[in-house]
């Protein structure tokens, strides 16, 4: 009889606070983390563990990610992302993305803080999303490894049209090492990326972007970039579990003022994707970076071959061959095997 | 003249008002089918999914972006059936009404008495599992004309002009589908059909009400295809139970059963659609059930 009534004092002394406990966690933010791992080898690679493109095995990048709803009016993304720090073996940690933006207006988004600037398609990716290993040539030498990332504040509309038609407007910080490093922190940069896609079928998407920026560069001057994406994606909507064909082609050129090294930079991605069973895909990319170039810059080519293998929504496994040819330098043979793990809430995917 | 001319705009504006109807986006094609008859005429509807889709895995397109932009109501399963995707769209909308916990955004899944729901700690090693129950409450008529009364009560919170009319038409197919189910449940007896084999737990909720089981599933585990080894479980199940009927939801890939077939040679198999437009003259939830029942019937 003791027992039963401490028992019963202990549930309903214990009940309100696994009440709270248990409040308290829907009020926690959707947590889930991912990472990428790394094998790699190339002709031209070397073996210097501190270079963070090294031969061998590496923990690519690792990201943790919170998102929650702030309040009524907003919703708050931390991401943080983990990788070898440049010229060590030890990892850094950086904001990759850390903004809020507006959940409460009709037709637009409106975000400040850290995040991938809406300069193309490709640029707002993460890593782990990227279609192949690595980013495009012309994305990597105009926007350097991380793409154009910064600090800023940005408007997103979608126009009243009868296709999907956005709009974003983009105010940036102009710290990127590649494209802008200019000498004031006051200097701005403004991003604009229009982005269209029709239904052409139920199957097919035709998708179809222009984007550009502006600002101070390191040379006391300024310097663009622009470019467009173009999209085909089919997937039937009978039988589109185990088949899917993307075809996708990224233009992008920029203009440095003042760089020494050669001013004009232009170049071209084109890449598919063939879904052929339930978890496979095979994917090959062509390259060439070189059009409306400075000829102080070397032309490249670059030919890619991609099979991945998806167990999950949650884990994928790729090996990727890549052939890459620079004017004046010795063909690069790559071959690399990445495995891409993520845990946590379930990922709400992009189209 | 001036005061005719605002008395004639008044008039124009209120007969707009009064003409405006609901525009609903609904997740699947059976909410579609759902939300057309309880709504009649005062709405108009449009579903995402299509029938012959899988529904966990659907693209978020930003064309459904647009669509969802101008909805009053968006009506989905829930249960974590389209978290891949929805709320992707959902954002991508940025249409304030349908935010989750809106007015103009209905659940009605987490309402519908839930199967299977997730008790004490999950995990994914248990493959793609769905912690607050089993989503395909589709396949069950007596929770979908449960589902029809909280459609119709919230499109009567967003119009309630047509408040009675929504719930007249939404208890009128409560009714029909209380009747039918007792028709069904009939017809499924005489078939003597008591143990079913299928790909993934998507007729759970068949099986539960018309009192069938389902004591194997040709996935090793939700959203895992199946394995060699998996199969031979399976096809011993089906000798030691004596099962005779192996129903595959026509989005999975079929070809599998081609081996039970061989070393099971008196099990029937048959490709089923599991949605509304999931084939040919499947046009509703009625035509959607009576398929399903005319299947173990072996018609």
């Amino acid at each position: 009889m003791r027992g039963y009534i401490f028992l019963t004092i202990f549930m309903v002394s214990v009940q309100p606070v696994f009440a709270e406990v248990k409040a308290s966690k829907a009020f926690n933010p959707d947590i889930s983390a991912n990472f990428l791992g790394l094998f790699q080898r190339f002709n031209q690679g070397h073996d210097d563990r501190d270079q963070s493109n090294h031969n061998g095995v590496s923990l690519q990048e690792a990201e943790l990610q919170m998102t929650s709803d702030v309040d009524p009016y907003f919703r708050a993304s931390v991401l943080l992302s983990v990788s070898q720090a440049k010229g060590s073996t030890d990892s850094g940690i950086e904001p990759e993305e850390v903004f809020f933006e507006t959940i409460s207006l009709p037709r637009v988004t409106l975000k400040a803080g850290k995040f991938k600037a809406a300069l193309g398609k490709h640029n707002q990716l993460h890593t782990h999303a990227f279609p192949f290993l690595d980013a495009p040539l012309i994305s990597g030498d105009l926007l350097g490894g991380e793409g154009l990332n910064e600090e800023g504040v940005s408007a997103a509309v979608l126009l009243p049209t009868t296709w999907f038609s956005e709009l974003t407007v983009q105010a940036m910080g102009t710290n990127n090492d590649a494209l802008y490093n200019s000498s004031s922190s006051g200097h701005i940069a403004p991003v604009a990326y229009w982005k269209n896609l029709w239904d052409l079928s139920d199957d097919l998407t035709f998708e179809l972007g222009v984007f550009g920026t502006q600002g101070n560069n390191s040379f006391t001057s300024t310097t663009s970039a622009y470019g467009g994406d173009l999209i085909f994606k089919w997937r039937p909507t009978s039988g589109g579990k185990y088949k899917a064909f993307v075809w996708q082609t990224q233009y992008m050129a920029g203009s440095r003022l003042g760089n020494p090294t050669g001013e004009k930079i232009g170049g071209i991605s084109s890449w598919i994707q063939y879904q052929f069973a339930e978890r496979w895909w095979a994917q090959a990319r062509g390259e060439y970076e070189g059009i409306s170039q400075s000829t102080t810059l070397p032309k490249k080519n670059k030919q890619s071959v991609l099979l991945g293998f998806f167990p999950s929504e949650f884990s994928g496994l790729r090996v990727q061959l890549d052939r890459l040819v620079v004017e004046n330098l010795p063909n690069e043979y790559k071959f690399a095997f990445q495995y891409n793990v993520s845990i946590g809430a379930h990922p709400a995917h992009a189209y | 003249m001036n005061k005719i001319n605002v008395k004639i705009l008044l008039l124009f504006f209120i007969s707009l008002t009064a003409q405006a109807k609901l525009a609903v986006v609904t997740t699947t094609t059976d909410l579609k089918a759902l939300v057309s008859e309880v709504g009649g005429e005062w709405i108009t509807v449009d579903a995402i999914a299509k029938g012959t889709q899988d529904p966990h895995f659907i693209e978020a397109k930003p064309s459904y972006m647009t669509k969802t932009s101008h909805a009053d109501l968006v009506v989905s399963i829930g249960l974590d059936l389209e978290v891949g995707w929805l709320p992707s769209i959902l954002r991508g909308a940025r249409n304030p009404k349908i935010n989750p916990g809106e007015k103009g955004n209905l659940e009605v899944g987490p309402l519908l008495d839930p199967l299977e729901v997730a008790q004490g700690k999950i995990s994914r090693s248990k493959g793609d599992v769905h912690p607050f129950g089993n989503p395909h409450v589709n396949l069950d008529p007596i929770r979908m004309g449960k589902a029809a009364v909280f459609i119709a009560e919230r499109l009567g919170q967003l119009d309630p002009v047509h408040m009675t009319s929504f719930l007249e038409k939404a208890k009128a197919l409560q009714r029909r589908f209380e009747s039918k189910t007792k028709i069904w449940q009939t017809r499924i007896d005489k078939t003597k059909i008591k143990k079913i084999v299928t790909y993934h737990k998507t007729l759970t909720y068949f099986f539960d009400r018309f009192h069938l089981e389902n004591p194997a599933i040709l996935e090793p585990k939700p959203g895992i295809p199946p394995t060699s080894g998996h199969i031979l479980e399976v096809i011993q199940v089906i000798k030691d139970q004596k099962i005779r009927l192996v129903m595959v939801e026509n989005f999975f890939d079929s070809t599998v059963t081609h081996r039970l077939k061989e070393e099971v040679p008196f099990v029937r198999t048959a490709d089923i659609p599991v949605d509304v437009d999931g084939e040919a003259q499947i046009n509703n939830l009625d035509d959607l059930y009576e398929k399903l029942v005319q299947t173990l019937e072996g018609k």
